[in-house]
């Protein structure tokens, strides 16, 4: 069994453990809620408990049958190097921190400029010219056609009223 | 009869409302495109602009965003594995391996030649079948209800690609949670461990975004290149257009499907987009070909959520029973207009409601035409680099969750579920089963409940009902019939 076959597995046995566990505190937690209200959580708690027992049976069968290798449809996002897994993974999360501390427009900036360049983007000028339209764009779109104010974050919030730039 | 349709022609034979009717279908397009930003929501956030329009104005502009709503969602949904619109959702199983083929002009002809005649036969069958489908569709009661949410759950667990265990699991999870927020019978807060944001319930749009949006962006990064995996296009739209009447079973299969369940109030067009999808594959002859872009894995979905939207207005307009989102949202704009819906309205405003059925039927052909005309550059896109693209798609996605009710919770919620779908998606879990749970869950428990209620806590009566007993003996047919399968010997080998 290969090292990427064992974190496979790990991996799988871990989502199980916390599907199970999910659905565990599904149950116990409803032990303070009126009967009524309590009924319908306990009947689906009770049945991801077993269903997700089903699952880890499964899979300690496919795991015994294929001798510890990845099942063929499932092993293509393995082989990946670390950069770009960590660019895949943390894209989401960093955007969604300097949204909230950075406000939109900042945040869309950095992520037009950073992801393309982690992922071994060369193109610097069309890169930056990207960047500006679309940025440009939504920052239009959202508030006059949608009716979407962009928020400006914690840290612009924090900014505009100590510089009392805020109108009104 | 013909009087009727003759005074709707009258009616909506207008300039000023063809115009209202290209704003709507733009919009709607515009919209669809957009993961989380769908239908209901521009529908909603143009309610106000109604109140100085005619009716016939108002509501024709409304349902034609919806109309749009449904034609765009289905171009994320081929072009990028997103779906903008959740009722198109199935569309991206069969639509997204065909763009990946270079085939994208291929697939959304095959949608708009489906979403064409579904809803022409949807209009068709919500004007000459108001009346008494609306009354049968009364004969349903909680207990029925119930077991249809559990059927709807089931079909899609069982039909998913991967184990059937691992389906029903994510089936449970999103039902789980759905119990989240303020219990509808009692009051009482479950889940909620003090946080505001979590009395009403978790959002559907971020839980959407993340589980569909963010899952497949990451997937994007990793592999790299462009979505068109040779960086070409090839075939035409023509081409699709045509062959989608080349399976006519599944088109009239799936419209029947579609429009049955737009009847059923709760039910909505993203369960009818995916029971038709399953329905499709069971019924296929070539149900391998399925998920690696088979043309009737887009016609199935495409034809019952475009027949869905109008059928789902014969319980709104004749009993006042909104069937989803946006006829909740159209009998709002009834309302608002100084009208009440319900028979009566038939009787005493028959220029309105056939000019609406009318400017529904010119509608479908307008947002086709319109799609039709937009599609060859919305077909680029598979050939753009996704280092350039990821970012872009980042961006707008979680601009979605956020622009849905303007809540930066919204933001995490979606990243929460982007990340935790990609690791379960990597692993053959269907989410797919998660999202019809989550959004099934407030009907099978309302209805649950209300069926204990009217029974005095009998829990027989899910099984003494004839109807209700039936939809639960096909479940468990469902659930089983794989294994027996194959314990006979008759095929069907395990997908992993």
């Amino acid at each position: 069994m290969s090292t990427d076959s064992r974190g496979y597995w790990r991996e799988e046995f871990s989502l199980i453990a916390l599907l199970l566990l999910f659905f565990i505190a599904i149950v116990a937690l409803s032990y303070h809620i009126p009967f009524d209200a309590r009924l319908f959580p306990l009947l689906i708690g009770s049945a991801g408990i077993l269903l997700t027992l089903g699952i880890s049976v499964e899979q300690v069968r496919r795991r015994g049958a294929r001798d510890g290798s990845i099942p063929r449809n499932e092993e293509h996002v393995v082989s990946v190097d670390w950069p770009r897994y960590a660019t895949a993974l943390l894209s989401a999360p960093i955007f969604g921190l300097l949204f909230w501390l950075f406000g939109f427009i900042i945040a869309s900036f950095a992520a037009m400029l950073l992801i393309p360049t982690l992922m071994g983007y060369a193109n610097r000028r069309r890169l930056l010219v990207t960047a500006v339209i679309t940025v440009a764009v939504l920052a239009v779109i959202a508030p006059y056609l949608l009716n979407v104010e962009l928020p400006q974050g914690v840290v612009g919030d924090w900014l505009i009223d100590k510089l009392a730039l805020r109108a009104g | 009869m013909l009087d009727h349709l003759i005074l709707g022609l009258t009616a909506v034979l207008h300039l000023k409302q063809f115009m209202f009717m290209i704003a709507g279908t733009v919009i709607g397009l515009w919209v669809g495109v957009l993961p989380g930003l769908g239908g209901p929501v521009a529908m909603a956030i143009l309610i106000p602009f109604t109140f100085s329009m005619d009716p016939l104005s108002a509501l024709l502009m409304l349902a034609s965003i919806s109309v749009g709503a449904a034609f765009g969602g289905s171009v994320t949904s081929i072009l990028l594995n997103i779906p903008g619109e959740a009722s198109s959702a199935a569309t991206a199983y069969d639509g997204y391996p065909m763009a990946q083929q270079g085939k994208a002009k291929v697939a959304m002809g095959l949608s708009a030649g489906a979403s064409l005649a579904a809803a022409i036969v949807g209009v068709m069958i919500l004007m000459f079948a108001s009346g008494p489908v609306a009354k049968a569709a009364l004969a349903f009661s909680p207990a029925e209800y119930f077991a249809l949410a559990i059927l709807g759950l089931t079909v899609v667990s069982v039909a998913a690609l991967g184990s059937t265990v691992k389906g029903l699991a994510m089936g449970a999870l999103g039902l789980a949670l759905s119990l989240i927020g303020i219990d509808s019978i009692l009051g009482a807060e479950r889940y909620t461990f003090g946080f505001v944001y979590l009395l009403d319930g978790i959002s559907f749009v971020p839980v959407m975004v993340g589980l569909f949006a963010i899952t497949e962006l990451i997937s994007m990064i990793l592999e790299g290149g462009t979505i068109a995996k040779a960086g070409k296009l090839e075939g035409s739209l023509w081409d699709g257009f045509r062959d989608t009447f080349r399976y006519p079973f599944t088109l009239i299969q799936s419209t029947a499907v579609g429009a049955f369940l737009g009847m059923i109030p709760g039910i909505g067009a993203t369960a009818a987009n995916f029971l038709a999808y399953s329905v499709a594959q069971r019924s296929s002859k070539h149900p391998e070909r399925f998920g690696k872009g088979a043309p009737e894995g887009i016609i199935a979905p495409e034809a019952s959520n475009n027949s869905c939207i109008p059928t789902s207005l014969i319980p709104a307009l004749t009993l006042g029973i909104p069937g989803g989102a946006t006829s909740a949202i159209l009998l709002v704009a009834v309302t608002l207009q100084g009208l009440r819906p319900g028979p009566m309205l038939f009787t005493s405003n028959p220029e309105l409601i056939w000019g609406f059925f009318m400017g529904l039927l010119i509608g479908a052909v307008m947002a086709t035409i319109l799609y039709l005309i937009m599609i060859p550059w919305f077909a680029l896109i598979t050939i753009v680099r996704i280092e350039l693209m990821a970012p872009m798609l980042l961006i707008v996605t979680l601009f979605g969750a956020y622009a849905n009710e303007r809540n930066m919770m919204d933001v995490f919620v979606a990243i929460f579920f982007g990340l935790f779908g990609y690791f379960l998606r990597r692993h053959g879990y269907p989410l797919i089963s998660l999202v019809i749970g989550l959004i099934l869950g407030k009907l099978a428990e309302g209805s649950f409940h209300q069926a204990l209620m009217i029974s005095d806590h009998d829990y027989a009566v899910f099984i003494l009902r004839p109807l209700s007993a039936g939809i639960f003996a096909l479940c468990l047919v469902l659930v089983l019939w794989p294994g027996v399968k194959r314990r006979l010997g008759l095929g069907g080998a395990e997908v992993t």
